[in-house]
């Protein structure tokens, strides 16, 4: 065999080793989940077969699907509005030192708040409504991005706004043609964090205010003993979390794959 | 001007326009809303001063903190025994990379449900917040050690104790710092939502208990309280982070 079959060989026993580890690992911590339920809880307490049971029922469920409508639109307009808002902030205190040095303390400071003390605060001021809950996920989401777009903006290569400057580019343009794309990895970076953090600002909003959604759904469910439609309910969250991680990630490699940065940003 | 001053003028400046800006917005809206900073202080002074900030701060930190113990204490050891077991770690890393993603808050109900209200279902809502960015990053130091290393040490018949104490836990108790680091912001929103959500006590009961009130300047006193504990920790997470990330390379 030449040495390329030989590493493709043995890359491919690897990966079937892995996939079987996996599985195996999967299989273990589900049965065990399953033997602990039906041994020691009782009868209403979720497990995986009454879960595997539940899903086909839930998901064409009218409610459930409404419910996980309602919590995604808000998810997406808060985030829209945390990127309008945030990437301006970030592009200006990146580039100007005067901006940065009045507006950091708080941007991080608000950054480093628990977004769940606001809810007592965003009920009182916007009653116990979408548009409450609409301002956690913007307070959720926002300050990350913030934060990124700055350090995206402070990282521009010199060069790059030097060349741009001696064909007397005006701010704004090369604000717009050069800061903004070499920040774009950054905006990616903040954008995954973000959507992480408005998910659970959603959900908590909506456990704090009763307003319906995927979160109250949850509750409501598992208040009424339905621990096994509760938890697709909660399966879906997860798979909103890892579905955007993986897009986030996948879309950085593809459209910017000179872009190598580690895990670390948050 | 020297440049000290230009360096430290716009920080001051920003801070007190911030406070004369919630101090004039507080005076022209209605208390219901908004309270002026003045106001916002002279409450937080009562509540100091009554003693009831204080023993319910107190609550609070036992709280986040026998959770964080308990995430640290778990997720580091579990972190670096898959570290030592390859093929146990391949198994389980998508699933604690599911986890980590998942949002634990939507865990909250079926706690309540299985494990009422006393204190052990609040550490366990704290601990499972802070547990996967210390177990993730954890795996994710052991990845980062040379498989070399580990093979060099075995041609010099390391022993197990050894290898673990001048191999595995240099390479990846940089990396542990960084999940430690995210523990504690994550911890510090699991403990206030424990004590929403769960049976209410601490700062989260304070905050509940003014909102149903109306006391306004209360809520926002102890806001502002939890604001700046979240600024105080996640300042030592990051002074922790760069003290052990000096030895990553």
């Amino acid at each position: 065999m030449t040495d390329a079959a030989i590493s493709r060989h043995q890359a491919r026993a690897w990966l079937s080793t892995a996939a079987l580890s996996r599985l195996v690992c999967g299989l273990v911590l589900l049965l065990s989940w399953e033997i602990a339920v039906r041994a020691f809880a009782p009868a209403y307490v979720a497990k995986p077969s009454g879960v595997l049971a539940a899903i086909p029922r839930v998901i064409v469920d009218p409610a459930f699907l409404q419910a996980t409508g309602i919590t995604l639109a808000a998810v997406a307009e808060g985030l829209a509005i945390a990127l309008a808002a945030g990437i301006p902030l970030g592009l200006a205190m990146g580039r100007s030192l005067i901006v940065d040095r009045s507006l950091r303390h708080y941007v991080n400071g608000f950054y480093a708040v628990p977004m769940i003390v606001v809810l007592p605060l965003v009920s009182l001021w916007f009653g116990y409504s979408g548009a409450a809950r609409l301002a956690t996920i913007v307070f959720a989401a926002v300050f990350s991005i913030i934060i990124n777009v700055a350090d995206g903006a402070r990282s521009v290569p010199k060069d790059y706004l030097e060349v741009a400057s001696s064909f007397r580019s005006r701010r704004l343009r090369a604000m717009v043609d050069i800061v903004l794309p070499s920040a774009t990895p950054y905006l990616l970076a903040g954008l995954r964090l973000a959507a992480g953090r408005a998910l659970i600002g959603a959900v908590v909003a909506e456990f704090f205010t009763a307003i319906g959604g995927l979160g109250y759904f949850i509750l409501y469910n598992s208040r009424t003993y339905k621990h096994d439609e509760a938890f697709v309910g909660v399966l879906l969250l997860a798979a909103f979390g890892v579905g955007f991680e993986l897009f986030v990630a996948t879309s950085t490699r593809r459209f910017l794959p000179w872009y190598r940065r580690d895990e670390h940003a948050n | 001007m020297s440049r000290a001053w230009s360096r430290h003028a716009p920080f001051w400046l920003s801070l007190i326009a911030g406070m004369a800006l919630w101090e004039i917005v507080g005076r022209n809206t209605s208390a219901a809303f908004m309270v002026p900073l003045s106001t916002t202080l002279v409450r937080l002074w009562e509540m100091l001063a009554s003693g009831e900030l204080w023993k319910q701060f107190l609550d609070s930190a036992a709280l986040f903190l026998a959770g964080l113990a308990a995430a640290i204490g778990i997720g580091m050891p579990a972190g670096l025994l898959f570290a030592r077991i390859p093929a146990l770690r391949i198994g389980l890393e998508p699933y604690i990379m599911v986890l980590y993603a998942t949002p634990m808050v939507a865990l909250i109900p079926f706690i309540l449900a299985l494990m009422g209200f006393g204190f052990g279902p609040k550490v366990l809502v704290v601990f499972l917040f802070a547990v996967f960015p210390v177990l993730y990053n954890t795996i994710e130091g052991a990845r980062s050690i040379k498989p070399e290393l580990i093979e060099v040490a075995r041609a010099y018949r390391s022993s197990e104790s050894a290898l673990w104490r001048e191999v595995m836990l240099p390479y990846t108790l940089p990396y542990t710092m960084t999940g430690v680091r995210q523990a504690i912001g994550r911890g510090l929103v699991g403990m206030v939502a424990a004590e929403f959500f769960l049976s209410s006590t601490g700062l989260g009961q304070l905050i509940m208990t003014a909102s149903q009130n109306f006391d306004t300047g209360g809520v926002f006193a102890i806001i502002l309280i939890i604001g700046l504990l979240g600024v105080a920790l996640m300042r030592l997470g990051l002074f922790i982070e760069q003290r052990f990330a000096r030895w990553r390379n």
